[in-house]
């Protein structure tokens, strides 16, 4: 009997155990269900427009953030790499700044700017072998620094109708950035899951001594890696123009911890090798619906962080998954 | 060159290129190097220095501690708001407050096992709010009856140098005395170097782990307290922008994000090298906006002359 009452509970361990990896998702569905308990107007069609249009960048900043992560790494350059690409497209279309008027060309300019200040962050990181913390946090001061000096504190004002229906224009009712976001969460699990870049991310994250051993090519991977990251970010920045219609060189103010946060909150796990790119989109939403909430129930906005904070803890501990962690640093 | 040498050589590495680095700008700005003028920046410093000490012990365990600059804030409310009550023992209290903070976030960390980084940040929110609640939103004044009177010892002057200058050489020693003589300052390297063998050994390693996050809570608190008497006023986002310099700070020094590697004194010359950059672009001529660039530049560079990789295997 004793035996018996053990191996129901083992097999009732065995089930949460498998089923682990959908504790975001759960957490997600709860919280959406607790909000519109509370304030049925959460679930208002309005509403749920705003809340996919709030998560549309930063589902975009949370995809090559989560490669990095996936390799045990960090890259803390997404606020100024998103500033600078969005300097640079918001001065490359027609704008109160520069004479240009390049239209959509902006878009590709913007990602390239990105992935090549990704690729200086990789390069470095590899050859002078700094940690990825500090060679980020480096570039990133350069990039705010260099957006800064292009425009002395100037903001760009965008006029350019076409480029801003990037953002604001509705397709089937949805705003077009919240399409593109789809777009780039497609190409994301493409990488991760079709390219054997994507497989030797998990390989350099699970254990990266072994993963060179078998020959994996980690150095040429690390600098891939980051460079898609900061195209990511780069997207991230031009969208930003877009829904803004401005540039200036603070455009990412706030944007880094939310986009770690949310890696993390959907189970990838910092020191690298678990996660994926679609636990990283349900981790934006939890953020998301966590701060549309938090609006909607009036808590005034000085006590909006400590709540966030608390509930990021209590979201982290159930969804993260330690079953492959030994420790946790 | 014996080999010997050469370790001794890499250990002072940072000592170095901080000294290398007032030189480099002394040639071209002579009066840089006067001693008014570099008693000035070595006081401006403290603050920062204060703030990443006891953070040095959290890196040292290969963890993080994102809430010292909202530890910070906060406690620079507790101060202003309670100095013209309890007078000098408002310093302890903030202290206190840090320090409670930061045993949030080990315990965060520890029970629950959620990454530093995370249970870090998710208390400082939590800290953030605590601090516009005590402080109703606003920013507390300090008259200067009151500093004066209390906080004289911190802000004021002893044997013709700034107090901030000694006060922050006294919490060196201290803490290098808990860092090479006490269990927790060697538990602390022995957990960054391989946890699971300090777990296999015995180590209490969660227990250790919320001292050392109670240490950099207290010395962030202190560092609050210290901001507060030099402005003369708390709010609760006093300490805004002091969280990456003072991670920048540590790393500077050649403590390693991996844990393991580092101590407080290399924190200290850390912390006065990014100073030296920050203030020595003025004495050059650096435009204010060019600034930025070259801070980031010549992070990236110093971090890659002073790490010391003989005891780092992967660069992650």
């Amino acid at each position: 009997m004793e035996a018996e009452r053990r191996g129901r509970t083992d097999g009732l361990g065995s089930v949460i155990r498998r089923h682990r990896r959908w504790a975001p998702v759960v957490v997600l569905v709860l919280l959406c269900a607790i909000i519109a308990m509370v304030n049925p107007r959460f679930i208002d069609p309005f509403n749920l427009v705003r809340l996919l249009n709030a998560a549309a960048i930063p589902t975009v900043l949370v995809m090559g953030a989560t490669f990095v992560i996936l390799m045990g790494s960090i890259d803390l350059s997404v606020e100024g790499v998103l500033a600078v690409s969005a300097v640079l497209a918001s001065a490359m279309v027609a704008n109160n700044f520069t004479s240009a008027d390049f239209g959509l060309w902006a878009v590709p300019a913007g990602i390239l700017l990105g992935l090549a200040i990704g690729g200086v962050n990789g390069v470095a990181h590899v050859t002078l072998r700094i940690p990825s913390f500090m060679t980020t946090l480096g570039i990133g001061f350069v990039a705010v620094g260099v957006a800064t000096a292009i425009l002395q504190g100037d903001t760009v004002r965008i006029s350019d109708k076409g480029f801003r229906a990037l953002s604001l224009e509705r397709i089937l009712g949805i705003p077009a950035g919240v399409w593109i976001a789809v777009a780039a969460v497609l190409v994301a699990l493409f990488i991760q899951e079709r390219t054997r870049m994507g497989r030797w991310l998990y390989a350099i994250g699970g254990d990266e001594a072994t993963a060179r051993q078998a020959g994996v090519p980690i150095e040429r991977t690390r600098v891939m890696a980051f460079a898609v990251a900061g195209a990511f970010s780069g997207l991230a920045g031009v969208m930003a123009a877009a829904q803004l219609g401005q540039g200036h060189a603070l455009m990412g103010q706030g944007r880094l911890f939310v986009t770690i946060t949310a890696v993390v909150v959907g189970g990838t796990a910092l020191s690298g090798g678990v996660g994926s790119v679609l636990n990283s989109v349900v981790g934006v939403l939890i953020v998301v619906v966590l701060f549309n909430g938090m609006v909607l129930m009036g808590l005034p906005p000085f006590a909006q962080q400590g709540v966030q904070g608390l509930l990021i803890i209590a979201a982290v501990a159930m969804a993260l998954d330690r079953s492959r962690l030994s420790f946790v640093k | 060159m014996p080999a010997k040498w050469k370790t001794e050589l890499v250990r002072f590495i940072p000592l170095i290129t901080l000294l290398g680095l007032v030189a480099l700008v002394a040639t071209i700005e002579p009066s840089f190097v006067r001693f008014s003028t570099l008693t000035v920046l070595v006081s401006d410093t403290m603050t920062l220095f204060l703030m990443a000490s006891g953070a040095t012990f959290v890196i040292l365990m290969g963890g993080i501690d994102l809430s010292v600059q909202a530890v910070a804030s906060m406690t620079s409310v507790v101060v202003a708001a309670l100095l013209p009550e309890l007078g000098v023992l408002a310093v302890p209290v903030a202290v206190a407050a840090g320090l409670i903070a930061g045993a949030a976030g080990g315990i965060s960390h520890t029970l629950l096992r959620i990454p530093s980084f995370i249970s870090t940040l998710a208390v400082s929110g939590v800290v953030t709010t605590a601090a516009f609640l005590f402080s109703n939103e606003r920013s507390i004044n300090i008259s200067g009856e009151t500093r004066d009177a209390h906080l004289a010892w911190m802000v004021g002057e002893f044997a013709g140098v700034q107090a901030e200058i000694w006060v922050g050489l006294i919490l060196l020693l201290v803490l290098l005395f808990v860092q090479i003589w006490t269990p927790i300052g060697r538990f602390c390297r022995i957990i960054g170097a391989g946890e699971q063998a300090a777990i296999a050994s015995g180590i209490r390693v969660d227990r250790i782990k919320v001292y050392a996050f109670m240490l950099s809570g207290a010395t962030a608190g202190f560092a609050g307290v210290m901001m507060a008497a030099r402005l003369g006023s708390g709010s609760p986002t006093l300490a805004n922008e002091f969280l990456l310099p003072s991670i920048a700070a540590i790393i500077v020094g050649g403590t390693a994000l991996t844990g393991g590697v580092g101590s407080v004194w290399r924190t200290f010359i850390g912390a006065l090298i990014i100073a030296v950059v920050r203030i020595g672009m003025t004495f050059v001529g650096v435009s204010v906006f060019a600034q930025q660039i070259v801070f980031g530049l010549v992070l990236v560079l110093a971090v890659a002359v002073t790490i010391d990789r003989s005891k780092i295997l992967i660069v992650k």
